[in-house]
């Protein structure tokens, strides 16, 4: 009776362990996810810190109207339409301060809507 | 300001506001166009940052077609678009020697402060300057006067 018993904890833990590791495994390869908020006329956050060749998600949420974030020196684009998310997988290769600039038209502010992001070795 | 020199000023400028909108005669044109490009259109010397690619050339197009549009056609020469002569000053051709013969820079300062007296507006804020100084490319190289018809608000 003990033996049967030993037996089927044993087994339940390793099932347990089955169904644990592989997520665990996942969880560590999956990249970092950013989450930007972008809605008239600003993001937040306004300023952003990566590592230099550690891989990212950039998701952006706009709240109001569609926006988009464009970082020129980096060719990065990401659009998303207006209650939507947008995610976009982005490896940063040098290092510096690059400002992002909203990419789709949204109003009388739409010049000066920029997020700052900050590439570190 | 000096008392006797009060009336004088208030007249001249009552003279200038609330007129009647009426086409220039060829003196207040030339007179005004000399102003502009000489004296209160700056910035004469600064160049464009971005040179002409199809990539900034589209970036350009686009980024007039947010609204500049609405005043200056599709082409930047007033196709369709129902009061370009009807304005005091009238809506220039934006292929015309009169917007052409300012510098890069002129054009830039144009779009970020706009005129006054007339109805271009300030755009610094609302367009960034990337997206400026690609209106600028785009200016330099309109296309055909109608080849790309009306503005769709004028249509319906």
């Amino acid at each position: 009776m003990k033996h049967r018993f030993f037996l089927r904890t044993l087994m339940a833990v390793a099932f347990g362990a089955i169904l644990c590791v592989p997520t665990t495994w996942a969880a560590q390869s999956q990249p970092q996810q950013i989450e930007i908020v972008a809605k008239r006329f600003e993001y937040m956050p306004s300023v952003i810190t990566l590592k230099e060749g550690v891989p990212v998600v950039l998701m952006l949420t706009s709240k109001d109207v569609a926006h988009g974030l464009k970082f020129k020196e980096l060719g990065l684009n990401i659009k998303a339409k207006k209650g939507t998310t947008s995610k976009i997988t982005f490896t940063p290769e040098k290092t510096g301060t690059f400002v992002g600039e909203c990419s789709v038209f949204c109003g009388s502010g739409h010049g000066s809507m920029k997020l700052t992001l900050r590439v570190t070795e | 300001m000096r008392a006797w020199q009060v009336l004088p000023t208030v007249c001249a400028l009552a003279l200038l506001t609330g007129c009647k909108v009426s086409t220039p005669n060829r003196f207040e044109r030339t007179f005004l166009e000399a102003v502009k490009h000489d004296i209160t259109v700056r910035n004469k010397s600064e160049k464009n940052p971005m040179s002409f690619t199809k990539e900034n050339f589209a970036a350009g197009k686009e980024a007039y077609g947010h609204y500049c549009v609405v005043c200056h056609g599709l082409d930047g020469q007033s196709t369709g678009v129902p009061f370009a002569n009807q304005m005091s000053p009238p809506l220039p051709s934006l292929a015309s020697a009169e917007v052409q013969s300012y510098t890069d820079g002129q054009l830039k300062w144009i779009i970020d402060n706009g005129i006054s007296p007339s109805g271009m507006p300030a755009s610094k804020g609302t367009l960034s300057d990337d997206e400026i100084w690609s209106i600028v490319i785009f200016l330099r190289h309109l296309p055909p006067a109608g080849s790309l018809g009306e503005p769709e608000v004028y249509n319906h």
